[in-house]
C-alpha cells in the first residue's frame, strides 16, 4: 500500500509543471545555447560541438577562455560573455547533466580507417580510449562533430586558439607535423569513437 | 520548384570549394543529415493520395471551440511562433498549444537569398510542421482573422478560439502605399522578403535578364525584417550578373544614408563586384511598371530590365487591427522579460513585429525569444517567478558562393530592460564562417521545428 502511495504520489507530481525539462539552474540560461549547440547542447551539426554531458572543468575554461579573447571566435565571445553574466556554473551543471548521444554526423568509413592508422599520436594525452584526463585537463574527443574536431586542430596548427598557452605548446608542435588531409582522417576516427 | 540548377546544391558547393579549406570527406552530410523532414515526405507520399489522408484527419478549428485545460494560443509559425509553440510544450507538456499558420510549409528567409544565385535550391530551406505536431502542437492552417482580448480568444473567421495566454508572433507586412504604384503591380513588382513563391519567381526574372540588363534593388528605411539581408542580396545578385551576364549591373537604391549593418564588411566585399552601383538616400516613393521605371524622393527616375523592390515594413496586420501597435502604428512594444503587450494583458507579441529592445529583426532573435516567452508563459500559467533571461543574435551573411561574413550581439537583463553586452564582427571574409552559418542553420531550423 505504501507503494503504491508513492507511484501515486510519483505520477502526481510528474503530472504537473514541476518536472519540465526547463526548470532548474542554469536550464533556462542555456536555452540561448540551442540556436547552435541543439536542445540539451545535443548538436546536430557538423561544426558546433556537443555540450550535453560535457565535463563542468571544460565547459567553464572554454567560456572564460572565449571571454577573455584567448581563444578567438567572434560567434563565441560576445556569447560566452553573457554566459558569465548569467552564471557559468549553473549552465556549465546544465549540460554535464544532459545525456550525451554521439553525433549523427557520419563520417566517410575509408577516412574513419585511415584516422585509425594515424590516431596513436593522440592517444599519449587522450589516452587509447579518446576520453581524455580531467586531471590533466585533456579533454574527450570522442562522438564530437567531425567538422569541428578539425577545424580545432587547424586552429592549434595555426597557433590561432589560445595562443600564450604554454600548456599547448607540445601539442601545437605536434600539430605542425601533420598534414591537413590527416588531420581530417584523425576527426574522421575520434568522431567515430563510442 | 527547382530553379535552374543542373546539379545538387551540395555537390555544387563542394566543386566550389578549395580542398584545404572545407572539403573535407564528411562535410557533404552536413546537408543530409538534417533531419527534418523537408518536402521529401510531401514528394514520396504521392499525389495527394498522403495529402488526402492528412486532410481527412487533420483538426479543423471548430474542434478548439471550447476549451478543457490551460491553453496557449500561437499566431504565426515562423522563427519566433514555431519557436514558442515548441518551446511551450517543453517546458510544460500539460498545456496545450494551438498554433495557427496559413502556410502549410516553412521556407527559412535566411538562406533564401541563395536561391537567387542558384547556390541554394528552394526544397532545400523548406521544412514542414509534422515534428511539432509529433511534439502535441496542434497546428492548423488557417490565418487569425481578430482577437479579443477582454474576452481571451481568437477569431478564425466564424469560429474563435479560447486562450489563457496568446503569443502573436505575426511577422512583418508591407506598406503597399509608401511607394506609389505599388499595391496594384503586386503580381509584376516582387518582393521576395518574405521567402517562398516569390524567391523562385525573382530566381527566374534574374536568370532571364539580358546579359548588359539592368538589375534595380530598392531598400526601404529602416526599421525593416533583417538589417543585412538587402546588402547580402546585392552580393548574391551581383555574383550571378558578374558570372552568368558580365555586362549587366545591379543598380541598389537605399533609402537609408548608408549600409544599415555590417557596412565595412559589405563595403570589403562589393570591390569584387564593380558590376553593383550602389546610391545611398536614395528612397523609391513611386513605380512603373508599363515604362519599367522607379523614381526616388529626389526625382530621379532609373530604368530597370528587373525589379526588385522590398516595401517599407511594419508589424503583421494581426497586430494592428489588435491594437498591439504603439503610437507609430508600426511596431508593438513588450514587456523585456516576459514578451507580454504593455497594451493589452495576457497577449505576448515576438519576433520582428516588436520594437524597443536593442536587437535586430534577425530570425535568430524571434528564435530566441520564442524560446524566453515560451519558458515566461508556462511560468506565469503555473504561477512561478519567470527566470531573468535575455536573446542573442548571430547573422551570417553570404558575399558570394562561398563566403560568408558575420555579426553577433548578446545582451543581458539590466534594470528589467534588455541591454546588449557586446556585438563584435567577423574579421573577415572566409569559407569557414560560410562553413559555420550552415552549421548555425542546420541547427537553428531543428531548434525551431524538429
Amino acid at each position: 500500500m505504501p507503494f503504491i502511495m508513492s507511484l501515486l504520489l510519483v505520477i502526481a507530481v510528474a503530472g504537473t509543471a514541476a518536472a519540465g525539462p526547463l526548470d532548474g539552474p542554469g536550464a533556462p540560461q542555456a536555452l540561448v545555447c540551442s540556436a547552435c549547440h541543439g536542445f540539451g547542447g545535443q548538436s546536430q551539426s557538423n561544426t558546433m560541438p556537443i555540450l550535453a554531458g560535457i565535463a563542468p572543468w571544460y565547459f567553464k575554461k572554454a567560456i572564460q577562455d572565449y571571454a577573455a579573447g584567448k581563444r578567438q571566435s567572434p560567434e563565441m565571445e560576445p556569447y560566452a560573455k553573457q554566459v558569465l553574466q548569467f552564471g557559468v556554473d549553473d549552465v556549465a551543471a546544465y549540460f554535464a547533466a544532459q545525456p550525451r548521444t554521439a553525433t549523427p554526423v557520419k563520417p566517410e568509413p575509408a577516412a574513419v580507417e585511415r584516422g585509425r592508422a594515424a590516431a596513436v599520436q593522440c592517444t599519449v594525452c587522450h589516452g587509447v580510449s579518446g576520453k581524455g584526463d580531467p586531471s590533466r585537463g585533456v579533454p574527450d574527443l570522442t562522438g564530437q562533430p567531425p567538422g569541428y574536431l578539425r577545424n580545432q586542430m587547424l586552429l592549434f596548427k595555426a597557433d590561432r586558439r589560445s595562443p600564450a598557452d604554454d600548456q599547448l605548446k607540445a601539442l601545437k608542435a605536434l600539430m605542425r607535423t601533420i598534414p591537413d588531409e590527416q588531420l581530417a582522417d584523425l576527426a574522421a576516427y575520434w568522431s567515430s569513437v563510442r | 520548384m527547382t530553379i535552374g540548377v543542373t546539379v545538387s546544391e551540395t555537390a555544387r558547393f563542394a566543386a566550389s570549394v578549395p580542398y584545404s579549406v572545407i572539403a573535407f570527406p564528411f562535410m557533404l552530410r552536413e546537408d543530409a543529415m538534417t533531419r527534418l523532414t523537408r518536402r521529401d515526405f510531401l514528394r514520396t507520399s504521392g499525389t495527394g493520395v498522403g495529402l488526402g489522408l492528412l486532410a481527412g484527419c487533420a483538426p479543423k478549428v471548430s474542434d478548439f471551440s471550447q476549451k478543457t485545460g490551460r491553453r496557449v494560443v500561437v499566431i504565426g509559425g515562423g522563427w519566433g511562433g514555431a519557436t514558442a509553440a515548441k518551446y511551450v510544450r517543453l517546458a510544460d507538456p500539460s498545456i496545450e498549444v494551438v498554433l495557427l499558420e496559413p502556410n502549410k510549409e516553412f521556407v527559412s528567409c535566411p538562406f533564401s537569398n541563395l536561391v537567387l544565385s542558384g547556390v541554394r535550391t528552394i526544397e532545400s530551406i523548406t521544412f514542414d510542421y509534422d515534428r511539432l505536431r509529433d511534439r502535441g502542437v496542434k497546428v492548423l492552417h488557417e490565418p487569425a482573422t481578430a482577437i479579443e482580448p477582454g474576452a481571451r480568444r481568437v477569431r478564425v473567421g466564424n469560429d474563435s478560439l479560447p486562450y489563457d495566454r496568446l503569443i502573436v508572433s505575426p511577422g512583418v507586412e508591407f506598406q503597399w502605399e509608401q511607394v506609389e504604384g505599388l499595391a496594384a503591380a503586386q503580381d509584376r513588382v516582387l518582393h521576395a522578403w518574405k521567402a517562398g513563391p516569390q524567391t523562385v519567381e525573382l530566381a527566374k526574372q534574374l536568370q532571364s535578364i539580358s546579359d548588359g540588363g539592368v538589375f534595380v534593388l530598392t531598400i526601404p528605411p529602416a526599421a525593416y525584417r533583417c538589417p543585412p539581408g538587402p546588402y547580402e542580396r546585392t552580393c548574391q545578385v551581383a555574383w550571378y550578373l558578374k558570372n552568368k551576364k558580365p555586362k549587366s549591373k545591379l543598380i541598389v537604391l537605399d533609402a537609408n544614408p548608408n549600409l544599415v549593418s555590417k557596412a565595412a564588411l559589405f563595403r570589403a566585399a562589393w570591390a569584387s563586384y564593380p558590376n553593383i552601383e550602389y546610391r545611398g538616400s536614395n528612397k523609391v516613393v513611386k513605380v512603373d511598371p508599363g515604362a519599367r521605371e522607379v523614381t526616388t524622393e529626389l526625382g530621379d527616375k532609373v530604368k530597370y530590365d528587373v525589379l526588385n523592390l522590398i516595401p517599407p515594413q511594419r508589424a503583421g496586420t494581426i497586430a494592428v487591427t489588435a491594437d498591439l501597435v504603439g503610437a507609430d502604428k508600426r511596431w508593438c512594444e513588450v514587456n523585456h522579460l516576459t514578451y507580454e503587450s504593455v497594451k493589452h494583458k495576457n497577449i505576448h507579441v515576438i519576433g520582428d513585429s516588436t520594437i524597443g529592445m536593442p536587437v535586430p529583426k534577425s530570425g535568430n532573435v524571434a528564435n530566441a525569444m520564442g524560446k524566453i516567452c515560451a519558458v515566461a508563459v508556462a511560468s506565469l500559467l503555473n504561477d512561478k517567478p519567470v527566470p531573468p533571461m535575455a536573446p542573442g543574435n548571430t547573422c551570417y551573411s553570404w558575399v558570394s558562393d562561398r563566403e560568408a561574413i558575420a555579426v553577433v550581439n548578446s545582451y543581458k537583463i539590466d534594470g528589467g530592460k534588455v541591454v546588449q553586452i557586446e556585438q563584435k564582427l567577423t574579421p573577415g571574409q572566409s569559407e569557414m564562417w560560410a562553413q559555420n552559418a550552415v552549421g548555425w542553420a542546420n541547427s537553428i531550423w531543428q531548434d525551431m521545428l524538429g
